[in-house]
């Protein structure tokens, strides 16, 4: 399963990746939004993990996603948003603009897996 | 003849008088007394002793019974002494007298008495009766001689004339005669009724009738019937009929009832009528009175005051009619007096009641009109109507004037709208804001309430309006606080919510390397996670460590949205937002931009929370006079200014250090609380500093003050 995660943050990215590889997920990550573009018009992932704040004069996630969605993407890749952002009502702010799924950081990555699993079936 | 001593006993009768006794009967040597009727035997008694001592009397009529057919024999004797002998001498006048007896017997059944004419012998005959009515004493007098002459002289010819005239034309005859009785006015009723045999007159029988009282039940009937007829003319019962060349009055009892006048006196001179009129009223109820009977129609109208038994005036109308000469003088006036008391009661509270509502519309409203269905305007307050006289020319208490037409034109829809909804019974509410004639805004609260009936449908329409412009400012005050409270609330969560994310992207990985650690066994890849775990921690470390530090004004300047702004668009746009205020204090608002636009990098939504403040806080503490607030840049183009002057209390110079001093709810922490629509200059102040910027105050007590902010110029 190619994965596509966009984060700007190393240590988050890195630790994305060791979790996901040991579950057989290629992961591919991505700085920004405009590298997350490039990434995806090449291929296609089978699903997308979207952090919202990527850095200062940065698209941030929902602006990605926006994108995602004007190229007709996110319609047959379920895109995720992983976040920091957890006030009472993010999780229903993100899923309202299209996100899939909300995870907030520290990611429950036993959760998250149980959804990649699903995705895989 | 009969001859009888001077005891009266018979002596000698005639052979005449024997046949008409025609009795077997011995006379001679019996009194004669014991051959008359019972009543004649005191009467017969009499006569023969004045005869005896030697007078004469004529013409007694005397009655004998008799066996005959003739039944009671009437004798008319002459009485005379001769020698020592009384004669008696007459005639049988039997047949005569029995006429007369029936006449008489007629006579005393009632007020008629009977008389008859001959025609042959050209004899009038009268009764006993009929010389009483025409107030002759029958006694006295030849009756059978007189005749005509019994009449008055002023009746005679009359008479004569009646009677002539039936022997001609055989025609019976009725007329009234007048006849004055001891100086008393009688009246006769005369009639008369021919016999005839073989078409001629033989007899002519007669009554008279004294009619005297019944003529003068007549004439009352006459009279009260035209006092019938004038009291119909004048209106409704409790009459008085005022004679005017006597000056009496003659009061109905129900009329003396209703003034307490005394039941028995029917008549009363105007005079003491007057006295009873209300002192106030007399002179002109009298004026009123005399022009009354003057004027050309008959109607009469007056009012006035009348004293009652218990001293206390009522108010009375009268309703009457003249009766006029031929020379249009009035004689008679049938007046009708009406105790209007009551009605003039509720007239006074009627009055009272439009006075107090006069006084609820000039004082309970601001605008009050009172329209009616056709939305003409019955009833309006003073300063409405010195509006419309001030605008129309027309004052609408007294002329009638359409609401419509004096509406201005941006009120027009609004006012059919609710008008019609009015007319259909539903009460409307419409806030409205006009501007005064000072150039004032005011905000009202116009009110239609539909005024009904009896019956439910809406005669009139009151429109009362509410000057709510202090509460409308208020409103708009509370929602600009509400606004800068959930501006600040925002603010806030956005600096929690940054603070939160701040802290979760470290914690992300931290968690992430220690869950990996756990399952980790190649010893390489531990120690790097190990140092990866290292350097998460540091950056949380420090994370919570500038958090710790993080200061409110701190989280301001750290969330910063600088932008390039225009500061006369900007301080305009925050000087419109108090122009309501201003122009309920009625002071002068001024705004002076700068010609070179000067530019300014500041956060817009700080400065105008610090601006605005200064604003308010000027129009605040000015009660009369100017507020100015002008734009300038300094000399050497590195500042703009901002002005904002006022004409309030001003401060005493030792306060003016102190007015920037924090306060701490005026602090933007959990606690923060708005005093009223602003807060506290110095929020203001600290606000400004973030944006590089400072205020300078500048104040003199009783004279106004001047705050001017300094910002530097965008570059």
């Amino acid at each position: 399963m190619n994965i596509l995660y966009v984060e700007d943050n190393k240590i988050n990215a890195m630790v994305m990746d060791k979790m996901l590889s040991k579950e057989n997920s290629q992961v591919t990550i991505a700085k920004n939004g405009l590298e997350a573009l490039e990434i995806v018009k090449k291929e296609i992932p089978d699903l997308i993990l979207l952090d919202i704040n990527l850095g200062k004069n940065q698209m941030d996630g929902c602006e990605v996603l926006k994108k995602l969605q004007d190229l007709e993407i996110a319609k047959s890749t379920p895109v995720f948003a992983v976040t920091a952002y957890a006030m009472p009502n993010d999780e229903h702010r993100f899923k309202n603009i299209g996100f899939d799924q909300y995870f907030s950081k520290p990611v429950n990555f036993t959760k998250l897996l149980t959804e990649i699993k699903k995705l895989k079936i | 003849m009969i001859v009888l001593n001077t005891k009266g006993i018979i002596a000698q009768l005639n052979k005449r008088f024997d046949n008409s006794f025609q009795s077997d009967t011995l006379y001679i040597g019996k009194p004669l007394q014991n051959f008359v009727l019972d009543k004649y035997e005191a009467i017969l008694k009499e006569i023969i002793n004045k005869v005896a001592s030697g007078e004469t009397i004529l013409k007694q009529h005397l009655k004998f019974p008799t066996n005959t057919s003739k039944g009671i024999l009437t004798l008319r004797l002459d009485f005379y002494l001769e020698d020592t002998h009384i004669y008696a001498v007459g005639t049988d006048v039997t047949q005569d007298d029995k006429e007369r007896q029936a006449l008489e017997a007629i006579s005393a059944l009632g007020k008629i008495a009977a008389w008859y004419y001959n025609p042959i012998t050209e004899e009038l005959f009268w009764s006993r009766e009929c010389y009483k009515m025409h107030g002759i004493d029958p006694n006295d007098t030849d009756r059978d001689e007189k005749g005509f002459y019994n009449y008055a002289e002023e009746i005679q010819e009359r008479a004569k004339k009646y009677l002539y005239e039936l022997l001609e034309t055989k025609q019976r005859y009725d007329y009234i005669e007048t006849v004055t009785k001891q100086g008393a006015k009688t009246y006769l009723r005369i009639a008369a009724e021919p016999v005839l045999h073989n078409n001629k007159i033989i007899f002519v029988n007669g009554t008279v009738a004294d009619v005297t009282e019944r003529q003068e039940y007549i004439e009352q009937l006459k009279e009260s019937e035209e006092t019938k007829r004038l009291a119909l003319k004048g209106i409704r019962s409790g009459l008085f009929d005022h004679m005017i060349e006597t000056n009496m009055v003659y009061y109905s009892p129900s009329f003396r009832r209703m003034l307490g006048l005394p039941l028995k006196e029917e008549f009363l001179p105007e005079e003491e009528f007057r006295k009873m009129i209300h002192p106030e009223d007399v002179e002109a109820a009298l004026t009123r009175h005399l022009e009354n009977l003057e004027k050309e129609d008959a109607y009469y109208f007056n009012y006035y005051r009348l004293r009652h038994l218990d001293g206390e005036y009522l108010h009375y109308e009268v309703y009457g009619y003249c009766k006029k000469d031929a020379n249009g003088h009035t004689t008679r006036m049938i007046g009708n007096l009406i105790n209007v008391n009551e009605r003039k009661k509720s007239e006074q509270t009627v009055l009272r009641n439009q006075r107090h509502l006069q006084a609820i519309i000039n004082n309970g409203f601001v605008y009050t009109f009172l329209l009616d269905a056709n939305g003409n305007i019955l009833m309006t307050d003073e300063a409405s109507a010195k509006i419309i006289v001030k605008d129309f020319n027309i004052n609408p208490n007294k002329v009638s004037v359409r609401f419509m037409d004096i509406l201005p034109l941006n009120f027009k829809n609004t006012y059919a709208d609710s008008f019609n909804e009015a007319l259909k019974g539903h009460i409307s509410r419409k806030e409205v804001e006009r501007v005064t004639s000072q150039g004032h805004s005011q905000w009202l609260e116009v009110k239609y309430t539909p005024i009904t009936d009896d019956t439910g449908s809406v005669t009139a329409v009151l429109i009362s309006s509410l000057d709510i412009t202090e509460q409308k400012m208020a409103e708009i005050a509370i929602k600009e606080a509400h606004l800068k409270e959930q501006e600040l609330n925002s603010f806030k969560t956005n600096i929690l919510a940054n603070f939160s994310h701040e802290i979760r992207t470290p914690l992300n990985g931290i968690m992430a390397i220690s869950q990996l650690l756990i399952t980790e066994e190649d010893a390489e890849e531990r120690n790097k996670l190990l140092a990866y775990l290292d350097e998460s921690k540091d950056r949380l470390l420090e994370t919570v460590t500038n958090l710790s530090n993080f200061s409110e004004i701190e989280a301001i300047k750290t969330n910063l949205n600088l932008t390039k702004c225009d500061l006369n668009f900007t301080v305009e746009s925050s000087f419109r937002e108090y122009d309501h205020l201003a122009e309920v204090k009625a002071l002068d608002y001024k705004l002076i931009l700068d010609k070179s636009s000067p530019k300014v990098a500041i956060d817009e939504q700080l400065f105008r929370t610090a601006f605005n403040n200064i604003v308010h806080n000027a129009i605040k503490y000015t009660q009369e006079g100017t507020i100015t607030v002008s734009i300038a840049t300094d000399e050497t183009r590195t500042n703009a200014l901002i002005s904002v002057k006022d004409t309030g209390i001003g401060m005493e110079a030792a306060n003016l250090t102190k007015i920037f001093d924090p306060f701490v709810q005026e602090s933007i922490g959990m606690s923060r609380k708005y005093e009223g629509t602003g807060i506290g200059l110095s929020l203001s102040k600290r606000y400004i500093e973030i944006l590089n910027g400072s205020i300078e105050v500048n104040s003199e007590l009783a004279k106004g003050s001047e705050f001017i902010i300094k910002l530097p110029l965008y570059s």
